[in-house]
């Protein structure tokens, strides 16, 4: 479903982010990707995310190539993905129904629809209690599940999350990787940057490694790293 | 453009011209300011034209009469002249009425004459053109008419005024293309301001997959709105001011000539809530361009 072949990524100011990448990941997966800061995460996540071209190479994602695809045609592209961020980029005077009612809004939703998965994405992650409240009266791991509601409510074949848990403690985190796991058995691929030993020891799936924007591991049922 | 959307797009404008409410009302001022001094140099500009076209329309042939024609051969002549294609309409002037009129004029220099009981003056007709620019050439013509002894026309006013009124038109062209551009850009930069202030939303727009025309028509109708309400402003003031003025001129300038304002007033409104909006929505573009890019 998901596939990069010999894909290189230099950045403008000559930066070699990524080199020579090839993998692919198949339909409900779910993949940590892992690596040192600077190891090139972040570009992999943005790539799937059609924010910017690879210099070299080819994304495949649900059978079309990224790398071929048309302006206009992006849009479509993104609402098939649900993206996560580190630090939530939540609308902080909006209520948190709102932030989330947000993205099936300006998709032009008919409100009827809104009305029925707002509350459905909520109660999934655990929040139909604070629906009215505004993300700066939340803690962290609150904001990032609104975050995570706001990526499932247009109900994505993939969910992409850039070091989702990076500002969280450990116990939150763990809660959200829980709900990235429930989000994942019900058949949406998860990919999910991150640099979280505890985390990835913990959870037992795909490790893909990446150290100075090359693939140096990738294993089923894998580890933060290979000498344990 | 679905319904559904569009009133979307008005809910999202109007929430970001209040939530936004210091810097509306700048952007609001901007184009009043600019409207108002725009809208003042269109009423000044049309006034002086107005006024130019009286004076040229008052500008006239006088064609003065050989002494020895008779009556009959006056009248004769009338009637040739008043044949004449520019020619709109003819008066006979006698000496006597002109020297009265010369008289009204300058007092008692005439008055020696009169006493005396002579008339230094000649009968003459006074001719109107139909359009002013054609004095010269029916100038021309006429003196060549037997029986004309001279034509006068003020030779030198009417070319002047003509380079005058197209030379006040062209500096006042420059100033307003001037004046529109420079709110374009203030527009551009006030409502880059609130683009600036709503980047993340529309990076969340952009991620969650919403088109780029859904990203843009809230900010193309706050830019229109906010145009159209800072045109509103001046249009209304310039209304009441200029109805005023009208009214005060006619009283105690009544010699100066105005526009009346049922003739203007409503094309100027038109044109300043177009203007207005324009500027909003040329302004909007501008500065979400931008920011659509990924
Ligand atoms: N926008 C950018 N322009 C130039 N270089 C960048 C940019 N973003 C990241 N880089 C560089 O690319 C490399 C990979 O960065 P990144 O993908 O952010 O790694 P990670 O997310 O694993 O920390 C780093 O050397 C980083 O400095
Ligand atoms: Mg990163």
């Amino acid at each position: 479903m998901i596939e990069f072949y010999h894909v290189n990524m230099v950045y403008p100011n000559g930066v070699v982010a990524l080199k020579n990448i090839t993998f692919t990941i198949e339909r409900s997966e779910f993949v940590f990707m892992v690596g040192a800061s600077g190891a090139g995460k972040s570009t992999l996540i943005r790539l799937l995310g059609r924010e910017f071209l690879p210099t070299a190479g080819r994304i495949r994602v649900f059978g079309r190539d990224l790398t071929k695809m048309r302006r206009r045609e992006v849009p479509l592209y993104r609402r098939s993905i649900g993206v996560v961020f580190q630090d939530f980029r939540l609308l902080n005077n909006r209520t948190v129904y709102e932030n989330v009612a947000f993205a099936m809004r300006v998709l032009g939703a008919p409100s009827r629809e809104i009305r029925k998965r707002v509350p459905e994405a909520l109660a999934m992650v655990g929040l139909e209690k604070k629906a009215k409240r505004k993300p700066p009266e939340l803690s962290g791991g609150e904001q990032q599940r609104v975050c995570l509601a706001r990526a499932i409510v247009n109900q994505p074949s993939l969910i992409i999350a850039d070091e989702p848990t990076g500002n969280l403690d450990p116990e939150t985190s763990m809660e959200i990787v829980e709900l990235l796991e429930a989000i994942n058995i019900r058949g949406t691929t998860v990919i999910m940057a991150t640099h979280d030993k505890q985390i990835v020891d913990a959870k037992k799936k795909r490790v893909i490694a990446l150290e100075n924007g090359q693939v140096v591991r990738d294993e089923q049922r894998g580890a933060y790293s290979s000498d344990f | 453009m679905i319904f559904r959307n569009f009133v979307y797009y008005i809910k999202e404008a109007f929430g970001s011209i209040f939530r936004n409410g210091w810097m509306s009302l700048a952007s609001v001022s901007v184009v009043t300011v600019t409207l108002l001094m725009l809208g003042s140099f269109i009423l000044l500009n049309e006034n002086v034209e107005f006024l130019a076209t009286e004076i040229k329309n008052q500008v006239e042939i006088i064609a003065r009469v050989e002494e020895t024609l008779t009556p009959p051969e006056v009248e004769r002549l009338r009637a040739q002249v008043i044949q004449l294609e520019k020619v709109a309409e003819v008066r006979f002037v006698s000496k006597e009425e002109a020297l009265q009129n010369l008289k009204a004029q300058l007092g008692d220099v005439v008055a020696g004459y009169e006493e005396e009981g002579r008339n230094p003056l000649r009968d003459s007709f006074e001719i109107r053109t139909i359009v002013p620019e054609d004095i010269p050439a029916v100038a021309a013509e006429l003196a060549a008419l037997p029986g004309i002894a001279e034509v006068d026309y003020g030779a030198d006013v009417v070319p002047k005024l003509f380079s005058v009124t197209n030379v006040l038109k062209w500096i006042g062209m420059a100033f307003m293309i001037g004046l529109a551009v420079t709110a374009v850009f203030l527009i551009a930069n006030t409502i880059k301001l609130t683009v600036t202030a709503r980047a993340k939303e529309i990076m969340i727009m952009k991620w969650v997959g919403a088109t780029e025309w859904f990203i843009r028509w809230p900010f193309v109708f706050e830019g229109l709105l906010l145009g159209a309400a800072g045109a509103l402003i001046p249009a209304l003031i310039l209304q009441r001011l200029y109805a005023e003025a009208f009214t005060w001129t006619r009283i105690n300038l009544y010699f100066l000539p105005l526009v009346e304002p049922e003739a203007i007033l409503g094309e100027l409104t038109k044109l300043l809530l177009l203007l207005g909006a324009s500027i909003g929505t040329l302004g909007s573009i501008f500065s979400i361009r931008r920011f659509l890019k990924v």
